[in-house]
């Protein structure tokens, strides 16, 4: 129900539909009054004819054939009939079967006993005579009251259908816009977590979906060119500046071997090939970054036993990590298969490895730790060091992000960037935790599809 | 060794044929598909570097080519690309080993030579041996002048690469592609510690070392 009030498709369909009934309940109310209106005129002017036509007789022929002719209409009176009374001046009903007491002028309505259902109402019409005395024309107000009846029972009935149609049309009405929305919105989703490429579904019809659905097509399709350009261009200098620096790198080599064996001038020569050799694997770096970012390396997924994957580098890592002071251990869930790359899912894990070695201090206890979750894979990578604060922990997968305490250890900030990428690659969630003390990285992978 | 090289960027032939030639080696360059496919069928080669991007038939077309025709030198594939799916187009196409421009002429020379004196008969191999060095495949056992050295899997692996290649040059790349399979730089120093623990097994008590560091390129196992 909660659901049903967030939803601003379904707040619009069941407000249009209440309006819709109001519309008609009202509509139902002055047409029933109206036709409540004409069927008391129509009784109303029956009544004055009758009592005219009594009259009549009263002046033509006097009181004794009046009195002659009330009792034959109602000898022959049908059971709807009219019921008729005769008062004298002082208030007597002198002739006639209504029993009633002696009303004013005009129409009124009265209580007058019925001989068979007792006590009942009626809308009477009285006509003072020339000699004082009162004649009374009444009709039972039943059948009035019966028609009313009807005509609410059967608008009743009518506003019922009108509701549950209501209702049901703006269920459907509902789920439609909430359909055509969520199309909108599951694209705009699959965008968020990386696939730049997704589009918005759009229809036939060419309705106001369909064009709303091309424009942010549109306008996806912009934001990606400007996109794929920053990136190009970004690779692009990478790209560009590892030639020449090859080059330069393949001469300081060349001059390595072909100088003479001055040890001095040999050091400063090999000292300068690292240095290069760092930017470019710094370049390297980037460059993997936005392959990994274009997505083109889906196309290759595998099956990738992550069990054997993690342990394999878990075990590789152990030396490393003991010989620096640290210990690393492991829990691996054997044989959890997942879609991807093994050698970017390689990557990522040894990042996190690394990340935990170098970023703490020796002595530092890092846990490994793979199992099943919801059908796919939980990677935790754990440390026991200084952690990282909560405000730092959006910021640490940005590019060339280094926090204040490891200025001074090597690296160019890419890790964990990369590491991101390869989690969104593969649509695994990247999350930073507090291990109480120290880190803990959790990598979430979605299940194999079947 | 007879090396046929197919470039067409004439500063990285040039630059590639007077190293290799420094070491040695007989060079012949031409500079298109078609004359690389001419000259590998007609002419005796110990190794062809194929650049990927050739005018007239692209690299991966010669090699197709070339092992269609059941001519199965050793090929080494130069290529400006260094996606995944590149790697892995030019490894089915046959070639056997796969360098990605701007590359280091060191790396280069070392494949080069793990190619060029690769055995045929290599896979069938179960014992191999090294001065005092005694590796037997089947039973994973290694001993140093009969004294069995116990080791890990990955330092098993690690020191069979240089024992295979003894007395060459083995890039650090070479061995995380052949010893852990990684095809990239994940910019760690596991080599190294291996490298380490490796040795300080082997030479436990006192013995002479037997790899050699060098430097900026790789390791040498010492052939005495």
């Amino acid at each position: 129900m909660r659901a049903f009030l967030r939803s601003a498709a379904y707040r619009i369909a069941f407000v249009y539909s209440a309006a819709f009934a109001l519309a008609i309940a009202l509509l139902g109310l002055i047409v029933f009054w109206a036709m409540h209106l004409a069927f008391e005129r129509q009784l109303e002017g029956v009544l004055r004819d009758e009592a005219s036509s009594l009259v009549l007789e009263y002046r033509s022929d006097g009181p004794s054939e009046l009195r002659g002719a009330i009792a034959e209409r109602e000898a022959m009176r049908s059971s709807n009939a009219l019921f008729y009374a005769l008062f004298s001046p002082d208030g007597r009903r002198i002739a006639g079967s209504l029993r009633t007491d002696r009303p004013d002028t005009g129409f009124r309505t009265i209580t007058f006993i019925d001989p068979r259902e007792g006590p009942d109402r009626a809308l009477a019409y009285a006509v003072n005579l020339s000699d004082g005395s009162t004649l009374v024309v009444a009709a039972d107000r039943e059948q009035l009251e019966q028609i009313d009846k009807t005509v609410l029972a059967m608008f009743g009935a009518g506003f019922a259908a009108i509701i549950v149609l209501g209702l049901a049309g703006a269920l459907l009405l509902g789920s439609y816009l909430r359909r055509r929305l969520g199309a909108i919105s599951g694209a705009a989703e699959a965008i968020v977590i990386g696939d730049i490429s997704k589009r918005v579904p759009i229809g036939s019809r060419g309705d106001e979906f369909d064009r709303l659905g091309g424009s942010l097509n549109a306008m996806l399709d912009r934001i990606a060119g400007l996109v794929g350009n920053l990136r190009q261009v970004s690779s692009d200098i990478a790209h560009d500046l590892r030639t020449p620096l090859a080059r330069l790198r393949n001469q300081l080599e060349a001059g390595l071997r072909e100088g003479a064996a001055d040890t001095a001038q040999q050091e400063v020569i090999r000292n300068a090939i690292l240095r290069v050799d760092e930017v470019l694997s710094l370049f390297a770096a980037i460059l993997r970054i936005s392959e990994v970012e274009s997505g083109a390396v889906r196309l290759g997924f595998q099956n990738v036993d992550l069990s054997d994957l993690v342990r394999d580098l878990a075990e590789s890592y152990a030396p490393a990590v003991s010989d620096d002071g640290g210990s690393l251990r492991w829990t691996v869930e054997p044989g959890i298969l997942i879609d991807g790359d093994r050698e970017l899912l390689a990557q990522a894990t040894i990042n996190l490895i690394e990340n935990a070695q170098r970023h703490t201090p020796p002595g530092t206890a890092i846990q490994v730790t793979l199992s099943r979750r919801n059908g796919g894979a939980r990677l935790l990578v754990a440390d026991d060091g200084p952690g990282v604060p909560a405000a730092d922990r959006e910021r640490i997968v940005q590019r060339f992000t280094r926090l204040e305490g490891s200025r001074s250890t090597p690296g160019y900030g890419l890790g964990l960037n990369l590491v991101a990428a390869i989690a969104r690659l593969h649509g695994a969630r990247l999350a930073f935790g507090d291990n109480a003390p120290g880190l803990v990285v959790t990598l979430e992978f979605p299940g194999v599809a079947a | 060794m007879q090396i046929l090289l197919a470039e067409d960027d004439s500063e990285t032939a040039e630059f590639v044929a007077r190293g290799l030639d420094e070491l040695g080696h007989t060079i012949s360059v031409v500079s298109s598909g078609v004359d690389a496919l001419h000259f590998a069928s007609t002419e005796h080669c110990d190794v062809v570097i194929l650049d990927r991007m050739l005018p007239a038939m692209d690299g991966i077309a010669v090699l197709r080519r070339l092992r269609a025709a059941r001519i199965d030198t050793p090929v080494l594939l130069l290529t400006a690309l260094g996606r995944i799916e590149d790697r892995v187009e030019g490894l089915e196409a046959g070639a056997d080993d796969y360098l990605v421009k701007p590359f280091a002429f060191s790396e280069l020379a070392a494949r080069i030579n793990a190619l060029g004196r690769r055995r045929p008969m290599t896979e069938l191999q179960t014992e191999i041996e090294v001065g005092p060095l005694a590796m037997d495949l089947l039973k994973r056992e290694v001993r140093r002048s009969g004294r069995a050295i116990p080791l890990q899997p990955r330092e098993f692996r690690l020191l069979e690469e240089l024992m295979r290649n003894a007395d060459r040059v083995v890039t650090r790349t070479m061995l995380l592609e052949g010893v852990w399979g990684f095809h990239f730089d994940p910019q760690t120093n596991i080599v190294e510690t291996h490298m380490s623990r490796l040795r300080a097994k082997l030479n436990e008590g006192g013995a002479e070392d037997l790899i050699e560091t060098v430097r900026g390129v790789g390791y040498r196992m010492r052939c005495p």
